[in-house]
């Protein structure tokens, strides 16, 4: 029987899950896209694990993302990081070492600075979704391009447009003005890659120091047209890992590995929770003007979780009414 | 029973709460606090107040409008400068005046002005202008008023000696006057922020209490002398005139130059004008000396999974740092 760890990284656009053996090497990925159905994806790619591996066991499991609390809900996981961490263990994994995480998701991108293997700043942009991942897939939509195509239409063109990069309402408007000057598609996808990374720049990389090596990972590193945007920008070399898009679900994987070291054994609640029934109910609680929006997990008609309540009273009568049962 | 006059826990509400209590309450008037804020009190906010102003304004009108039809006066003084050649953010300065636009239906307003730019004589002046509301006596508003001040001081001292405000708050007028000492061995973060976003629990998501319980020792900027703080700003190259300004830049150089600190925190609402400036500043000098700075962007989000994502990684980073210097200095 071949022994694993599980990384799971539910972020807002994509849903990551990887399978690591005991010397870190990558055994099976997966990335689907969350579709604001976390619980489901994750059950589907649990299944699709399932089907394509035999004979294994689950030493440990990690979970990151915002979905992350989730995701440990679901599987019973044995740690539960922040994306930042994550992702610095995971580039470490490659890159050892590595000065600079340039990571760019579906709703937030990051930065994160290290020194001798540990991260030593970072920043994460702020209220503003401008220079992340659905900035991109937004405009390559406007554009009628799938994502996929973006990047290598990016590389051929000759003349960039100069696109807003700031706000990605201002970006749309300057974007379609330059359609109707009649720029080309290519010109403008360019343009639109260059203003991201103008904007990541000097938005999240304001005042920080990118050494090199520089790591560029997440969702977006598979588009070239940026790659090559920040190579112009930088004027380094930047490496992309050959997993850059589940590097957080790597992370993961690897801080449970170390975690099982101490804690021996697994709280994963089996791969077979695939199968199980979970249904999502909330309710807004009137007891007091807070008026919080509770969340509460069903599986097979029992509750198994409720959360989001400032004062804690669901999730507190949810805990004691766990340990009589106990 | 007195007349009742309605204080918003809103904007300067933590810096000088048991100054206007005391005062009102020794003229023989009852104090009625809005509710902490929360939902409804954001929701009034955001709709009656004009779109450009920030958060805690916004906050604010909420408040006068959960006050407005439970009292006889509201108190909104009319902040203009509060210590000699500086001024208050400019929001502060039309704070009564856009109240009255924005909210119909508002009984009498105290908006006595607070100027002390110029001189300290205009406080007087204004002191008895909101003492004549409730009696004609000098006297009485004069006792009154040094009454209230030793309640002020003695809060102001219970904050100088580390204890947040929504605790000093409560304790300012019992017989407790020290707190029990912080384990040393902890993490040191010093948070920095307005005292309106800071205290406030529900625009700040708690964030003091979030670091706090994390194992980490927390110091803000309300901790730090005055005196102390205002010697540390005057350091800057150019005077700094904003009082807010020389508060939250005095503090943190203070605390950078004179304990070993681990981090910095800086909560801002979204479109604060002197934050832009102050959080810059703050932000090259802890680059210099090495220690990490983050900032938390506040504004209506109602998700927690932003603000709670930063922190944890700042403090995992904190932590991994520190376990980091023990094994060298072990080595070493």
């Amino acid at each position: 029987m071949q022994e694993f760890y599980l990384g799971v990284d539910v972020g807002s656009v994509s849903t990551n899950i990887v399978l690591m053996d005991k010397d870190n090497n990558i055994v099976s990925k997966k990335y689907l896209r969350t579709q604001g159905r976390p619980i489901n994806i994750l059950q589907k790619g649990l299944k699709e694990i399932k089907n394509e591996i035999n004979n294994f066991e689950i030493k440990g499991v990690g979970t990151t993302g915002s979905g992350r609390h989730l995701a440990n809900i679901i599987l019973g996981a044995d740690i539960v990081k922040n994306e930042i961490t994550s992702h610095a263990v995971a580039a470490i994994n490659y890159v050892p070492n590595v000065r600079t995480v340039l990571e760019i998701g579906g709703q937030d991108s990051k930065i994160i600075v290290l020194k001798d293997g540990i991260v030593t700043d970072f920043a994460m942009n702020t209220v503003c979704a401008a220079g992340t991942g659905s900035f991109l897939d937004r405009q390559a939509s406007r554009l009628g391009i799938a994502i996929q195509d973006f990047g290598a239409l990016a590389l051929k063109a000759k003349n960039p447009v100069r696109i807003a990069g700031r706000c990605a309402v201002f970006a749309e408007s300057d974007m379609i003005h330059k359609q109707q000057l009649g720029h080309n598609q290519e010109d403008i996808v360019r343009g639109l890659c260059q203003a991201l990374v103008r904007n990541y720049l000097n938005n999240i990389g304001k005042g920080k120091d990118i050494l090199a090596p520089i790591v560029f990972q997440g969702g977006v590193a598979a588009n070239k047209g940026i790659k090559e945007a920040f190579v112009e920008a930088l004027d380094t070399e930047i490496y992309v890992p050959k997993h850059h898009e589940v590097m957080g679900a790597i992370g993961a994987a690897i801080l449970a590995k170390e975690e099982i070291k101490e804690k021996r054994t697994t709280s994963f609640k089996g791969i077979d929770i695939a199968e199980n029934e979970y249904n999502v109910k909330g309710f807004e609680c009137n007891d007091c003007s807070n008026m919080c929006e509770v969340i509460e997990i069903y599986s097979d008609g029992k509750v198994i979780a409720r959360y989001s309540d400032k004062c804690g009273k669901w999730t507190n009568s949810l805990n004691s009414e766990n340990q009589k049962l106990a | 029973m007195g007349q009742k006059v309605g204080i918003p826990q809103g904007l300067l509400f933590f810096d000088y709460y048991p100054l206007w209590k005391e005062f009102f309450s020794e003229l023989g008037a009852e104090i009625v606090l809005s509710s902490k804020t929360n939902k409804d009190i954001l929701d009034r906010g955001v709709s009656t107040c004009v779109d450009e102003a920030c958060l805690p304004v916004k906050v604010f009108h909420g408040h006068v409008c959960d006050l407005k039809d439970r009292v006889d006066y509201l108190f909104i003084p009319k902040f203009i400068s509060i210590y000699k050649k500086e001024f208050i953010c400019p929001k502060f300065l039309g704070l009564p005046e856009m109240i009255k636009n924005s909210i119909k239906d508002l009984p009498p307003i105290i908006d006595i002005h607070i100027d002390l730019r110029k001189s300290k004589i205009n406080i007087v002046n204004s002191i008895i202008k909101g003492g004549k509301y409730f009696t004609p006596s000098l006297i009485k508003i004069s006792s009154a008023y040094n009454k209230a001040f030793k309640y002020y001081e003695k809060y102001i001292k219970l904050l100088n000696q580390g204890i947040i405000p929504m605790d000093a708050i409560k304790m300012y007028n019992s017989s407790i006057t020290h707190k029990t000492k912080d384990n040393d061995n902890k993490p040191k973060i010093m948070i920095l922020g307005h005292s309106y976003n800071l205290y406030d629990e529900h625009i700040s998501m708690n964030v003091i209490k979030k670091i706090n319980n994390k194992g980490i020792n927390i110091i803000t900027p309300e901790m730090i002398d005055e005196n102390k703080a205002r010697k540390y700003s005057s350091k800057l190259p150019k005077r700094m005139f904003w009082s807010f300004g020389s508060k939250i830049i005095g503090s943190a150089f203070a605390i950078m130059e004179e304990i070993k600190l681990d981090g910095i925190v800086y909560v801002s609402s979204f479109g604060c004008g002197i934050d832009s400036i102050l959080l810059d500043i703050i932000e090259r000098r802890s680059r210099k000396e090495t220690i990490p700075f983050t900032l938390l962007t506040i504004d209506e989000h109602t998700g927690e999974a932003g603000v709670n994502t930063r922190i944890e990684a700042f403090i995992d980073m904190i932590k991994w740092r520190k376990k980091n210097e023990a094994h060298i200095s072990t080595h070493g």
